[in-house]
């Protein structure tokens, strides 16, 4: 339609033949329009055919997509299987690393403990060296040590020197005092010994030649010059005991006390003694200077007992002591306390001349032995009751120097 | 000629000679005495020789009373020559001395000595010693028999 043809624009036939090609042409258009529809309906039907077909092949398709899907599912099953099977070697695969895990754990543990034996290697070693260290330590401590000793040694060796030094002046000066001693002994004992013999001698065999009363004085001058000799012959005794060495030995004090009474029967001469000696033990001592001392503590009991009618003169041990304690008690005129410490000093005497002679000697010496052995002497008395004289002994392994 | 000494003292102090010889005397015991001063004095009378030169061998004293404290010789070495030597070791010697010391003591023992005597200070308890020795060493004692003629 719209189609423009340009024979129509001839105008005069146009007139007649007008309206039948008018009609032709409504025909033609008709005819056109049919074809067209024909076409058009070829072509919807030609859509259908298509939509057919694509029906089919969309059946197809869905057929297809189910084929599809039930080999998918298939597919899944096998899937899931091998999702099963991969599951499982994933399982197997996690035991395995456990186990490896385990085996790591236990290589680890194998890596611990040699690390720990390594550390263990390690305290030990540094133990050990510590060892050497301290060996080394030990060592200049030693040699520090040693060091001192030989300086001690040389020091001692010297203060050995200085003592052989002091110790041979010591000799030279105890030679000294022994030279003097025996002077003392031999030279002055001699002209006492002579005044003594001449006034004897003149006493008795030339009484006739004297006056009366010169014959008191003579006797006075042979008293003296016996009395000094006393005198010079204790203070040799007292000598004596510092300068000799003590001889220990076990001695019987039974026996010994019996022999110093023995002695002195001569002092008891018409005199009424009660000897009391009690059971008396052996111990270790000088058995001289023992019986010394017994002897000097006995014949001051004898003569300090001489106003006594009936003398009672004791010697025994102390029961309960814890160490040995011999005492001599006798009834005699005892002394006062007061003066106890004077009792042992030399030359001190604690009754006058007339009274009870003596020299201050004897317990000055007695007390200077007991002292040698390590002992200690002490006196209990009271006016008119008499007096017990204490002593005890030492151990002879300390015997003291107080020479 | 020398009449027969049976007494050799030997003392230095002139007051031990007197008082010895008077407790000799008081005893009777005075008669035959030889007084000799020093060691070496008595030395020389008991080997007859010095101013004992002449002395007869065959007669020596019946005992000899020592000091031990004498000039020149003293005691302890006249002590030692008597007892070492065989022609005087049998004469009695009598130690008389003033002091007692332990060592004394013991060397003179050690040397032979036949007593020992410490001098009393009580001059009676001397006169009494000296009897007493008197007695025992002229008297009670036997001695020994005259040695034979010496050789040297």
């Amino acid at each position: 339609m719209g189609s423009f043809d340009p024979a129509e624009s001839d105008e005069g036939r146009a007139a007649l033949e007008d309206p039948q090609r008018a009609l032709l042409n409504i025909l033609e258009d008709f005819s056109a329009e049919k074809t067209q529809l024909v076409v058009g309906q070829r072509a919807l039907l030609n859509i259908l055919e298509d939509f057919e077909v694509e029906k089919g092949r969309l059946e197809s398709t869905g057929r297809a997509m189910l084929n599809l899907l039930e080999d998918s599912s298939s597919e899944t099953a096998r899937l899931e299987a091998a999702q099963h099977a991969v599951l499982n070697i994933l399982e197997d695969l996690v035991q395995e690393k456990v186990s490896l895990e385990a085996a790591e754990r236990a290589v680890v543990n194998i890596l611990e403990d040699s690390s720990e034996e390594r550390a263990r290697l390690e305290t030990t070693q540094r133990a050990v060296l510590n060892i050497l260290e301290d060996f080394d330590e030990a060592r200049t401590n030693i040699q520090m040590v040693n060091q001192q000793l030989a300086k001690e040694v040389e020091e001692r060796k010297r203060a050995e020197r200085q003592i052989q030094r002091v110790n041979a002046e010591l000799v030279v000066a105890n030679q000294e005092l022994e030279a003097f001693t025996y002077s003392v002994a031999h030279d002055l004992r001699a002209p006492l010994r002579h005044i003594d013999g001449f006034c004897r001698i003149l006493l008795e065999e030339y009484a006739s030649t004297f006056a009366d009363e010169s014959r008191p004085h003579l006797q006075r001058i042979a008293q003296s010059s016996k009395r000094m000799g006393q005198l010079v012959d204790d203070l040799l005794k007292l000598a004596r005991v510092g300068r000799q060495d003590l001889s220990w030995h076990l001695t019987g004090l039974n026996a010994l006390v019996q022999e110093v009474v023995a002695e002195l029967r001569s002092e008891c001469e018409g005199r009424q003694i009660d000897w009391r000696v009690g059971e008396l033990p052996s111990v270790a001592c000088d058995p001289g200077l023992m019986k010394q001392v017994f002897a000097n503590l006995l014949s001051n009991a004898l003569k300090f007992t001489r106003p006594r009618e009936r003398a009672v003169i004791e010697v025994g041990t102390l029961a309960h002591s814890s160490e040995l304690v011999l005492y001599v008690r006798d009834n005699g005129v005892g002394f006062d306390m007061k003066y106890a410490d004077k009792l042992f000093a030399v030359f001190q005497r604690l009754h006058r001349q007339e009274e009870f002679e003596g020299t201050g000697v004897g317990l000055a010496t007695a007390h200077r032995i007991v002292r040698r052995h390590g002992g200690r002497i002490w006196a209990e008395a009271e006016v008119g009751k008499g007096a017990t004289f204490y002593f005890t002994l030492g151990d002879p392994h300390k015997e003291e120097d107080t020479r | 000629m020398m009449h027969e000494v049976r007494i050799l003292l030997v003392e230095d102090d002139p007051s031990d000679v007197q008082l010895t010889m008077h407790a000799l005397h008081r005893n009777n015991l005075a008669n035959d005495i030889q007084v000799v001063r020093d060691g070496e004095e008595a030395l020389d009378f008991l080997f007859c020789r010095g101013n004992f030169a002449g002395r007869a061998w065959d007669h020596p004293p019946r005992m000899v009373l020592l000091d031990l404290k004498l000039p020149k010789v003293n005691g302890l070495e006249v002590l030692r020559e008597i007892k070492s030597d065989p022609r005087t070791k049998t004469i009695p010697v009598i130690v008389m001395t003033g002091s007692r010391e332990d060592q004394d003591l013991a060397r003179c023992y050690e040397l032979g000595v036949n007593s020992y005597i410490q001098k009393p200070m009580d001059f009676n308890q001397f006169v009494e010693i000296v009897k007493q020795l008197g007695y025992y060493w002229l008297v009670v004692n036997q001695s020994p028999p005259a040695p034979a003629h010496p050789s040297s």
